[in-house]
């Protein structure tokens, strides 16, 4: 069997729904196979955004996502796709071509070394430079990026094992990936600290979203009487409205959650890294508070914070067994239980601001209220993202999608193109800054040709805000590179693609223009006038404690 | 004060790119590194010292979750064994011993060109 028929051959047996990709010299082969693949093939108009695409389809769907890039130039437009989704531990396989094995060194055209530039971005990565690996090479890509901690895997595929012929025998062998070692041995230890502690407080990371334990972690937060909060990668693994829910932590977190996350005795993260995004200066972090670490990733442990006592396994599987371990057990309703509702109450300012010009936190608050209730929000990157992140609405139906560790620009419009490839049904909308969308927007292209009708709800400041924040706060209003001096017309771009697109300018239309734009058949952008001086606070500065925090418009400390 | 990390790896091109990158990306100097065949056929053996005990044990786990590596330890002082290449003005010498043993030779000797190396098993 030739062997770019090995490639579409093993990826329809994984049951690959679609490759997101773009052709080019070394790939023809395998195009050649694509014409009658079973699977669907996206033509993006960036290899950046085909790797954001198959990222946003693993985060909608949970299955890997699967790219596909020429070679050179192709596979380093890759490259920040990939390593967005290894910062976020999203599943893809990454396929790029390359020249041919004989040619491999010779700087022939195109040639990149790819493996060495995928190498610390990747989960693990393979060359291919003997035809017979290549089935086993698919076989365990697939298996890499699917077990224990998700994660990218890359493949380079020279042009010459594309034509080679591969016995097929070697496509039935099997190539097990083990599961990582689970490890609940401390699980004692765990359930002895929780049960005697004073104060304790779940913090919910990227990796309960994973594993989709939302409901075990509210039913373990019931029984413990601790207040969940959440972050980034972690928003909507909860519902918001839940009595014990404090939401998002961290630089430009919810105060509530803030002073829970670092007033606790007892703090459990689950699936978190503990990123510098969370702890803010991290020798100030949790000084005296005793942590549990739960992480399906052993190498995650005494990473950024140390000492704790750590249970290794996935989040559903470990929240389980602390339920079984608690249950029995006699919680004490401490005071804590009313710090909680006290935190909870002084935590819902009104930010259903009216009049012009538009403030960003009205369009979240329309957009938490009409947006249909298992929506699927994806966000670029800056000011949009963090407006999105603090009052953004989450009820446990609804998706988060954004690019947390990396902080990507340009993730969220591609994402959003490859949860509506996951999730036709649902509406995605991407929240985004002009700054961001500049990055991505000829992707209007891909997302007309091949009817992927996303909602584009596009927070417009003429800024690259958030460093036109810092600029600000930090540097003396000295801005520098920040301003986008209002070109070009959004509408009219969004027009000339054949998108659909409207200008809103007065916050009373912010209503009738989600609504129609979730109806739209059409991608669908939102061009929203927002009031340029108005920046995403309340802010903890960078390396700062939380007794730094710029509060804004919050009210928090006042009623505190 | 020296840690010895000692590994079982896949016997594939690429595998020492990925290691020493973990090293460099976590600012972890390493000091010596002996690479060589071993009793397993497709594997091969890769022994690193490194100079803070510390970054050793915080690296290991990450080495661990490699696909390529199928064993990750830090060897206990007692195994370490130094070996070193010298040449002065009588020929080559070459010499194992305990690594104060040879860190006393050379500085006794001053051979004009060595190379000292850390092994273990």
């Amino acid at each position: 069997m030739k062997g770019s028929r090995v490639v579409v051959e093993l990826l329809e047996r994984q049951e690959v729904e679609v490759a997101f990709g773009i052709p080019g010299g070394v790939l023809l082969p395998l195009y050649d196979e694509l014409v009658t693949a079973k699977f669907r093939h996206i033509l993006t108009r960036h290899e950046q955004c085909a790797a954001h695409m198959a990222d946003g389809y693993a985060r909608a769907s949970r299955k890997p996502g699967v790219c596909i890039a020429t070679s050179g130039p192709g596979a380093t437009n890759l490259v920040t796709g990939v390593a967005t989704a290894f910062m976020d531990s999203s599943p893809l396989v990454a396929i790029t071509g390359q020249v041919a094995t004989g040619m491999l060194g010779a700087d022939a055209f195109q040639e990149a070394d790819s493996f060495g530039i995928m190498m610390p971005i990747t989960k693990h990565n393979f060359r291919v430079t003997e035809a017979k690996q290549l089935p086993k090479v698919i076989k365990r890509a697939f298996g890499i990026a699917t077990t224990g901690r998700f994660g990218p895997v890359h493949i380079d595929i020279p042009s010459d094992v594309f034509v080679a012929d591969i016995p097929e025998k070697e496509l039935e062998r099997d190539y097990p990936t083990p599961p990582p070692r689970r490890n609940l041995s401390k699980l004692l230890d765990a359930v002895k600290l929780l049960e005697s502690a004073e104060r304790p407080t779940i913090l919910v990371g990227g990796g309960a979203q994973w594993s989709s334990a939302g409901p075990e972690i509210l039913k373990l937060a019931e029984i413990l009487m601790a207040p969940v909060v959440t972050t980034l990668m972690g928003k909507g693994v909860v519902p918001d409205a839940h009595p014990l829910v404090l939401g998002v932590v961290g630089m430009h977190g919810r105060q509530g959650a803030n002073y829970a996350l670092h007033n606790c005795d007892v703090l459990l993260g689950i699936g978190t890294r503990f990123s510098d995004r969370v702890t803010g200066k991290v020798s100030e972090f949790a000084k005296t508070t005793k942590i549990i670490h739960v992480d399906i990733d052993a190498s995650e442990i005494d990473k950024n914070v140390k000492g704790h006592i750590a249970l290794i396994g996935d989040a559903w599987t470990a929240t389980n067994a602390l339920i079984s371990g608690l249950q029995s057990r006699s919680i004490k309703q401490s005071e804590w239980k009313n710090r909680i509702k006290e935190l909870k109450a002084a935590c819902t300012c009104d930010f259903d601001i009216s009049g012009e010009p538009i403030k960003p936190q009205k369009v979240i608050k329309e957009l938490s209220r009409y947006l249909p209730e298992d929506a699927i929000i994806t966000t670029e990157v800056g000011q949009n993202q963090m407006w999105c992140s603090h009052f953004l609405e989450m009820n446990g139906k609804r998706q988060f999608i954004t690019s947390g560790g990396l902080g990507t620009m340009g993730f969220g419009f591609p994402a959003a193109l490859g949860a509506k490839v996951a999730k036709p049904d649902k509406a995605v909308v991407d929240v985004a800054g002009d700054g961001s969308l500049q990055m991505v927007s000829h992707e209007f292209a891909t997302s007309i040709q091949d009817d992927i009708p996303v909602v584009v709800c596009l927070m417009n400041n003429g800024w690259l805000g958030m460093v036109k924040q810092w600029q600000k706060l930090f540097y003396e209003k000295r801005y520098k590179a920040t301003t986008l001096g209002n070109v070009p017309d959004f509408v009219k771009l969004a027009q000339a693609y054949g998108a659909d697109a409207i200008k809103i300018e007065k916050a009373s239309e912010l209503k009738e223009g989600i609504k129609r734009a979730v109806k739209s058949d059409v991608a669908f952008l939102l061009d929203i006038a927002i009031d340029p001086e108005e920046d995403i606070l309340p802010m903890i500065p960078p390396g700062k404690k939380t007794s730094d925090t710029i509060y804004g418009r919050c009210k928090f400390k006042c009623s505190i | 004060m020296v840690a010895v990390i000692s590994m079982l790896v896949e016997d594939e091109p690429g595998v020492m790119q990925r290691i020493m990158g973990e090293f460099t990306r976590k600012r972890i100097n390493v000091e010596t590194i002996v690479v060589g065949k071993c009793e397993r056929p497709d594997k091969a053996r890769i022994v690193l010292s490194v100079t803070e005990p510390a970054k050793a044990e915080a690296v290991l786990e990450h080495l661990k979750s490699m696909q390529e590596i199928v064993e990750a330890e830090i060897v206990d002082e007692s195994r370490h064994e130094a070996y070193a290449l010298m040449l002065n003005g009588h020929g080559e010498a070459r010499m194992t011993g305990s690594i104060e043993e040879i860190a006393d030779v050379i500085e006794k000797t001053k051979p004009q060109k060595y190379i000292r190396t850390i092994s273990a098993l």
